[in-house]
């Protein structure tokens, strides 16, 4: 992957090696033991159901014992906290399998712990409401990334969103076509990046405050005509065909990663290929060239040529769109009708995802994916009755997004322009 | 910057209150027939919530047309509208006032302690901030639903009609006026395996917590939840909680099974005919009869303060019709239905809930 920094004025590699990886690890041992050798569940196994209907092999159920794995696990959990240890004592950085490893450990165990009991945890279904729950923040992410980039904050993912859910809901139920609802929601996403786009390019108005001030007005439109005009009148105006889930043959089929990936609406598919193509466009072609070097240093991209302000506007369009697709999601792909405030701040969620993923396209996606997950964990082990209080795990993703943001990533460098409005000279 | 964030979502909040004006439908009384002026205060949620704001907007307005005056209503968008929503009330010489949900209690006591000559009444909440078992000020009449006692019922229902053996449900919130629902399902569930001999099992809640999507919006997650109880090959679904039934619906329908729907508040089948083909019954709770009885009342002089509780015996809460599942309801436990509510109402079977004691 190329990046844009200049290896003359990029910091030198200082090998200061952080302890505070390892005493993370540490602490994680340490609640590991804490819940499951302090709070020991009274049932004996716990149960991971791997299949789906479909599968071509339907995989039997995993059953493990719930104590004696977890057991397991902490010891394999205090082996790897104590190599990061040594690794760090030696003035060497632990390796990223070692953390990754960890966390998919410490996972496993907690799975185990908390699904215990005779009802099965529905390994699939877990990931399938993974994506789902993951898609608008990735749409959202791919917006945030792709304004950021170019060096304008993109506060307004939220407002872009919920534009996009209402106007898709209405179109497609209008039309009855959701291909055109798709279009209107990105359409409505544009407009609400154009007046972005114009306060913060033209007017010089600060960028953050105009993105608040548009999810606010977003919130304010879509909820005065829902209640207005599409509440009294929802068979007509509020009552879109969903799209189907299409499976892809064969694809499909495979078990857990098939009806994971391969058993969605057109939506997700379109966002597989978003996401690519985002990666592909920034990182590859002239366009993500230009793109990266306006939000680096727009006065450089100027000398050589490249008109700033023009550049900004077209990708912060851009941006827009690809955000009001993603919430056609909410009520094309889900719901099936539009609610007031629907997103539920799904925005912010990856506005956060764009920062955990350090302004990467394929970063953010799996930053977005995490936070979906930990969305999805609360829903199913509240089903399956876990001990944990329904409140703690509402509150996991955000705990999830603040200990990634602040405590995984450290120091990130944003685009260096970004939030900064260009004023030629 | 995640505390950046923080500040900007409860920024946009706080701002969405700010921008919103409270909406105010027919400000002026005009030349009443008589002075009696009835306000409403909406919480959160707003009127067109299909739920508990619909219904008490439903009810006022059906009382003032009835008594030839006009009704002022009020919507809140956030949670610090309350107090000054009421207030505004109050200046606009209001004779009741009524406000709806538990979330307005405590704006409501303290209106109701500063003005005694106003009459009050609050939907869904004792007014009982201090706990000690008594509403808190002599002026304000709540109006509560024994809800447990109808979704024992449905519950009943549920593990009669369920082929798999498994139900479930799920909430907005863990609150009282949310989890009584759940918590009368479950008890109904249990009471058909105690007397059928069967084992099916509810999923959702244990009595204590369970389910919930953390909000009470018709989003993501609403839907997530619904999905991971199919998973667990659930063939009757409770959702509890304003829209989110909507997102309940749109997974049953994805996952092509044969799974019913049950409805709350109102009678999701005349409320939202879009799901009307999936619901089995719906929970009702008459808040629409209750408000109207008692702006009613109040307009004819006769404000009582004493609590209103819907009951099945006073048919302040109950369970609708099975509309497209009449046939798939066996007449015996249909009749078993009938004999199980003359028990609740005789005292013979016991609900527990809140409100029971």
């Amino acid at each position: 992957m190329s990046t844009l920094v200049d290896p003359a004025i990029a910091p030198e590699k200082v090998s200061v090696v952080s302890w505070k990886g390892t005493i993370a690890l540490g602490i994680f041992v340490v609640v590991a033991v804490g819940l499951f050798v302090g709070l020991p569940r009274a049932t004996e196994t716990s149960t991971f159901s791997l299949a789906t209907g479909t599968d071509f092999v339907q995989l039997p159920n995993l059953v493990m014992p719930t104590f004696a794995t977890t057991v397991v696990a902490i010891v394999l959990l205090a082996v790897l906290a104590v190599v990061s240890a040594l690794l760090v004592r030696a003035k060497r950085r632990p390796p990223l399998w070692l953390t990754v490893g960890f966390a998919l450990v410490f996972l496993f165990a907690f799975l185990t712990w908390a699904s215990s009991g005779p009802l099965p945890l529905q390994v699939p279904g877990l990931l399938i409401g993974t994506v789902t729950l993951s898609v608008p923040l990735v749409f959202g992410a791919m917006s945030g990334v792709i304004s950021e980039r170019v060096g304008v904050v993109n506060i307004a993912i939220e407002g872009q969103l919920l534009a996009g859910a209402f106007s898709s809901a209405l179109v497609a139920t209008l039309t009855g076509n959701g291909f055109l609802g798709l279009l209107a929601a990105a359409v409505a996403g544009v407009l609400v990046s154009f007046v972005l786009a114009a306060f913060a390019i033209k007017y010089l108005v600060d960028q953050v405050i105009v993105g608040v001030v548009l999810n606010v007005l977003v919130i304010g439109l879509t909820s005065f005509f829902f209640t207005q005009v599409l509440s009294p009148n929802a068979a007509t105006l509020n009552n879109p065909e969903r799209f189907d889930r299409l499976p892809i043959p064969v694809l499909s089929q495979i078990p857990i990663v098939g009806p994971t990936l391969f058993n969605q609406t057109v939506i997700v598919y379109a966002m597989y290929f978003v996401v690519a193509g985002v990666y592909f466009a920034l990182f590859h072609t002239k366009w993500g060239l230009r793109v990266r070097a306006v939000g680096e240093h727009p006065t450089a991209a100027d000398t050589v040529g490249i008109k700033v302000n023009r550049t900004r506007f077209i990708n912060v369009s851009i941006a827009g769109a690809i955000a009001g697709f993603g919430g056609a999601f909410f009520t094309l792909g889900l719901v099936g009708a539009f609610g007031k405030e629907m997103t539920a701040g799904a925005g912010f969620i990856a506005l956060a995802a764009v920062i955990f993923g350090r302004w990467d396209p394929i970063r953010a996606t799996l930053a977005a994916l995490l936070f979906g997950f930990a969305f999805n964990l609360q829903n199913v082990l509240g089903v399956i009755g876990s001990p944990v209080p329904s409140e703690f795990m509402l509150m996991l993703p955000y705990v999830v997004t603040i200990v990634a943001v602040a405590g995984l990533v450290g120091r990130v460098r944003g685009p260096a322009a970004a939030g900064k409005p260009y004023i030629k000279s | 910057m995640v505390g950046g964030l923080t500040l900007i979502t409860a920024s946009a909040l706080l701002l969405a209150g700010c921008a919103a004006a409270p909406e105010e439908d027919g400000t002026d009384t005009g030349a009443a027939a008589s002075d009696f002026v009835p306000c409403m205060v909406s919480d959160a949620g707003g009127f067109d919530d299909k739920s508990f704001n619909q219904l008490g907007f439903e009810g006022i307005n059906k009382a003032a047309d009835e008594l030839g005056v006009e009704a002022i209503t009020v919507e809140s968008t956030v949670e610090t509208d309350y107090a000054p929503n009421i207030q505004q009330l109050v200046d606009q010489n209001c004779s009741l006032i009524v406000t709806v949900g538990f979330a307005l209690s405590q704006a409501t006591v303290d209106a109701a302690l500063a003005n005694p000559d106003i009459e009050f009444a609050i939907i869904d909440d004792a007014a009982d901030n201090d706990f000690n078992g008594e509403t808190d000020a002599p002026n304000i009449k709540p109006i509560v639903f024994d809800t447990a006692q109808a979704a024992y019922l449905a519950g009943y229902l549920s593990a009669g009609v369920s082929e798999t053996g498994v139900i479930g449900t799920f909430g907005g919130m863990n609150f009282p006026t949310v989890s009584i629902f759940m918590d009368g399902f479950k008890q109904g569930a249990e009471h058909y395996n105690e007397v059928s001999g069967t084992s099916v099992s509810v999923l959702g809640w244990d009595g204590t917590d369970g389910s919930f999507t953390g909000g009470f919006a018709a989003g993501t997650e609403a839907q997530a939840t619904a999905q991971a109880l199919i998973d667990q090959n659930v063939d009757v679904l409770l959702p509890v909680g304003g829209p989110i039934y909507q997102s309940a619906a749109a997974a049953i329908r994805d996952s092509g099974r044969s799974i019913a729907l049950l409805g709350v508040d109102a009678d999701v089948y005349d409320t939202d005919p879009s799901v009307a083909d999936l619901l089995l019954t719906s929970v009702r709770k008459g808040i629409d009869v209750a408000t109207y009885d008692t702006v009613l009342a109040a307009g004819k002089g006769d404000f009582d303060a004493t609590p209103y509780v819907g009951t099945l015996e006073n048919g302040g809460v109950g369970i609708a019709d099975y509309h497209d599942y009449a046939d798939k309801v066996p007449a015996d436990l249909d009749a078993a239905i009938q004999d199980l509510k003359a028990q609740i109402i005789s005292g013979e079977v016991k609900v527990s809930s809140y409100l029971a004691g």
